[in-house]
């Protein structure tokens, strides 16, 4: 499995960079444009929310980004250092309000086929996303 | 982000260029509060530049939508491109939001 990291720092302006560098990646492994867009979405989310969140708006903080091949996809993992994310606090939103914010964490999970989030830590959340290659999705019902 | 603002008839038509995530939002933001402020409040958005929206991007544009609406405006928006129209559809945003194909058809509506 190969894989690739790439450390930022916690300010907004980092984020035009981060997609840059994750569409690379993905087309590296094969991955095509709308999945291209749909992952770096996502990741865009999950580091705005390591951002906001977790540095709480503090510049200069880590975040690490790392893209792994498998066989049937992709793996992504976001990782930050600061205050972890309350799964207690989560509030899945309401789409029929007209939601200013509180969606982010939502468009994650439509996006990825998988996501979860690793607490057990000294510090930190780290994310983890997978999408799968076409028609390489396991079936869960079966 | 580049954001050009033209004023056609009683219509404020505004043509951002660029990603629309966390870095550019509040500028987005604050701009669309000014003009309504100004009482600029019949609003068309082209988001034909925009290639990528995030939640904040989002949050901005309703945040607008709701302030326009509360003074008998609206922000209308088109121009949306096929990845930027998903996350619009995904969130439902585009049942609640004035979504036009395009900036003739968006102005022509008011």
């Amino acid at each position: 499995m190969t894989t690739d990291t790439l450390v930022i720092t916690s300010e907004s302006r980092q984020l035009a960079r981060l997609r840059a560098w994750l569409g690379e990646q993905l087309a590296r492994r094969g991955v095509d444009a709308h999945t291209q867009s749909e992952l770096q979405v996502a990741v865009g989310e999950l580091t705005t929310n390591s951002i906001k969140h977790a540095y709480g708006g503090r510049a200069g903080q880590p975040i690490h980004i790392s893209v792994a091949s498998r066989d049937d996809g992709v793996v992504i993992h976001v990782e930050d250092f600061g205050r972890p994310f309350d799964p207690r606090g989560y509030r899945q939103p309401d789409l029929n309000e007209m939601n200013e914010s509180g969606v982010g964490l939502y468009i994650v999970k439509r996006l990825a086929d998988e996501f979860s989030f690793d607490l057990a830590r000294e510090r930190g959340t780290r994310w983890t996303l997978v999408k799968y290659q076409r028609g390489a999705r396991p079936n869960r019902t079966a | 982000m580049d954001i050009q603002v033209t004023q056609t008839g009683g219509v404020t038509l505004v043509v951002p260029q660029g990603d629309l995530d966390m870095g550019t939002a509040d500028h987005v933001k604050r701009m669309l509060t000014e003009l309504i402020e100004k009482g600029q409040s019949k609003l068309v958005m082209d988001l034909t530049g925009v290639s990528y929206i995030d939640s904040s991007g989002l949050g901005a544009l309703v945040a607008a939508m709701k302030q326009a609406r509360a003074v008998g405006g609206n922000l209308k928006l088109c121009g949306l491109q096929d990845d930027v129209r998903s996350i619009f559809e995904m969130t439902r945003l585009i049942k609640v939001m004035a979504v036009h194909s395009d900036r003739q058809e968006a102005v022509s509506s008011w």
